[in-house]
């Protein structure tokens, strides 16, 4: 297992040094303000807006701000003077060329590394059997996906997820009030660990328990983002298209709605304890949004975990799983955006904003927003066989 | 499982040292030096017969584009917007013709042209005009005071020193000289890297 995780991290590694997706330098030079005693982000990058080389709002929840700032804080003397500039320069050529990006890359990359191997050993946590503890070990640390999510387009989710599979290891043993607590801390980060509050109301055994696992999460969430309620925090984070990108399609919103009531109408949880199961109900919720969403590459971090362990437990889903990672990456490579594929390796060169992306590929033979929808739809079927299959066994977990 | 680990150890190989090649191979222009930076407050207007004319040193052999930032305010510019190309002795080499619903306020526009091979270190001069709009329709141009490649631009009879922040590109000699350069140039930087931490 040593050799395993020496590898696992050498390839980390490459990854995170040689690709570089802008938005790390973006988040981390919110945060650098951290580190000369900034508090309250939202308000003071709107109010500073003119003076700042980089204008843009910082779209995360206050505890991305502390963890990416009080991170920034041990490392910037280590990383030396020019590290502050770098994070300051606005020149998207000048960025790349400088000659400590892959020292400052491996840098702001290495706290996803870290929490990247805890994933691997908490997820060893949900099984008994030596085998499957060393098969989840390797699905996750060999499985290109969340490489190529996490060091290539610098996923900061990371941060919630790991707080979701905590989560889970509490709910696996009952315990559904830390679990409450532990999704609002992670909705701290980012919000969509509060989509899952009508699913822990379900949960809960009597209506006292039921109101109290749903209103943790909203309590700690509530209690995070106390002290930066304001115009600029709504504007900035509450209502940007980060967070509220979900509910844009209608089908999401229906289907969502959809597994809630049938939740509460139709199933009749397990026999022995008469709950639904938590986990079930996550895995389908998120594969309902990929499913009608125009999703963020990013959101896929959300269920990577959780897909792992459903493939360890039931093997015969190991293609279907890999196959809709396959789709789901597919699609968002398939976006006007360059610093989805191209642009991806400006550290090599900056010729590459020359070269064409797939969606100018496949505009000369073939309308790239029709291969999309059928791709989704593809998707669309494949996750919704997925959820159909994972109720099905009742207890995957 | 060792299947797996294959898979991910080769597919991740792959990406970091045989993708950058592969995509590489997409790039048909190449860039010379990059876009001087500009003050975005100073701008030149182009409509009906007033144009700009620039005047510039090629930095390499077959050059085939050349790009600069413009403005098109609300999109309302919807006509031709023509760069004309000359020799330093005028004699017309290229023209273009772009329409204007196609310029987004701000962008860098790239005026391609066919290749002119021996356009190393030769003087061009290029106008860009575009006639069929009215003041209402105007696009603006930035211009930047440095000597230079970027030697001199006239603009209302008038001759000033410097002259729009444009970028000019080139046919690559072969693919295999843009990867050898790609991955040239990121190895220099590397070894220079490791260069810094000894010395």
């Amino acid at each position: 297992m040593k050799k395993l995780l020496v590898l696992a991290i050498f390839l980390r590694t490459l990854v995170s040094v040689f690709l570089f997706h802008p938005d790390i330098k973006t988040y981390n030079y919110q945060a650098s303000f951290l580190k000369k005693g900034v508090f309250n982000i939202y308000t003071y990058l709107v109010d500073n807006k003119k003076a700042l080389p980089l204008k843009d709002d910082f779209v995360y929840f206050p505890l991305t701000y502390f963890a990416l700032g009080g991170y920034q804080a041990i490392i910037s003397p280590l990383l030396g003077s020019g590290f502050d500039s770098w994070l300051a320069n606005a020149g998207s050529n000048s960025v790349v060329a400088d000659p400590g990006i892959f020292k400052y890359l491996a840098a702001l990359k290495f706290p996803y590394l870290v929490l990247d191997i805890a994933i691997a050993f908490l997820l060893m946590r949900f099984f008994e059997n030596k085998e499957d503890k060393k098969k989840v070990f390797t699905f996750w640390l060999f499985n290109p996906f969340t490489i190529i999510l996490l060091y290539a387009y610098s996923n900061v989710d990371i941060f919630p997820m790991i707080l979701t599979v905590l989560a889970f290891l509490m709910i696996k043993k009952q315990k559904l009030f830390p679990a409450s607590i532990l999704l609002g801390l992670a909705s701290g980060f980012k919000l969509y660990p509060l989509l899952f509050i009508p699913f822990l109301f379900l949960a809960g055994g009597n209506l006292k328990e039921k109101f109290i696992l749903a209103a943790t999460p909203l309590v700690t969430f509530g209690l995070i983002i106390l002290p930066f309620i304001s115009g600029a925090f709504f504007k900035s984070a509450l209502v940007s298209g980060l967070t509220t990108g979900i509910f844009t399609s209608n089908s999401t919103t229906l289907g969502l709605s959809l597994l809630f009531f049938y939740a509460v109408l139709v199933d009749k949880g397990d026999q022995d304890r008469k709950k639904i199961n938590l986990f079930n109900y996550w895995v389908a919720l998120f594969l309902i949004i990929f499913s009608f969403s125009l999703f963020h590459i990013q959101w896929l971090l959300w269920v990577a975990p959780f897909l792992i362990l459903i493939a360890v437990k039931k093997p015969n889903y190991s293609w279907l799983i890999f196959l809709l990672g396959i789709l789901s990456f597919a699609i968002p490579i398939l976006y006007m955006d360059r610093y989805m594929t191209v642009s991806l390796f400006r550290v090599y060169s900056t010729w590459y904003d020359l070269a064409p992306t797939p969606y100018t590929i496949i505009q000369k033979v073939y309308d790239p927003y029709n291969l999309l929808a059928v791709l989704h739809s593809v998707l669309a079927a494949g996750s919704l066989a997925m959820v159909y299959k994972v109720f099905k066994e009742k207890e995957v977990l | 499982m060792k299947k797996l680990i294959w898979f991910t150890t080769i597919s991740i190989l792959f990406l970091v040292f045989i993708a950058p090649a592969v995509l590489a191979l997409g790039i048909s222009l190449v860039p010379g030096d990059s876009q001087p930076g500009y003050n975005p407050d100073l701008r030149l207007s182009i409509y009906k017969d007033r144009d700009v004319t620039q005047r510039f040193i090629s930095q390499d052999a077959n050059l085939s584009a050349i790009g600069t930032s413009i403005r098109n305010p609300n999109l309302k510019n919807k006509q031709d917007i023509i760069l004309a190309l000359f020799d330093d002795r005028m004699n017309l080499l290229r023209t273009v013709t772009i329409n204007g619903q196609n310029v987004e306020d701000g962008s860098l526009v790239k005026f391609v042209f066919d290749p002119i091979p021996d356009s190393n270190d030769e003087t061009y001069i290029f106008t860009l005009a575009s006639p069929d709009a009215g003041p209402e329709e105007t696009i603006e141009v930035f211009v930047v005071d440095m000597p230079g490649w970027i030697q001199q631009y006239t603009y209302d009879q008038k001759v000033y020193p410097g002259g729009l922040p444009m970028v000019l590109y080139f046919k690559p000699v072969s693919k295999f000289a843009v990867i050898k350069d790609i991955y040239s140039n990121l190895f220099s930087r590397l070894l220079h890297l490791n260069f810094q931490k000894t010395s």
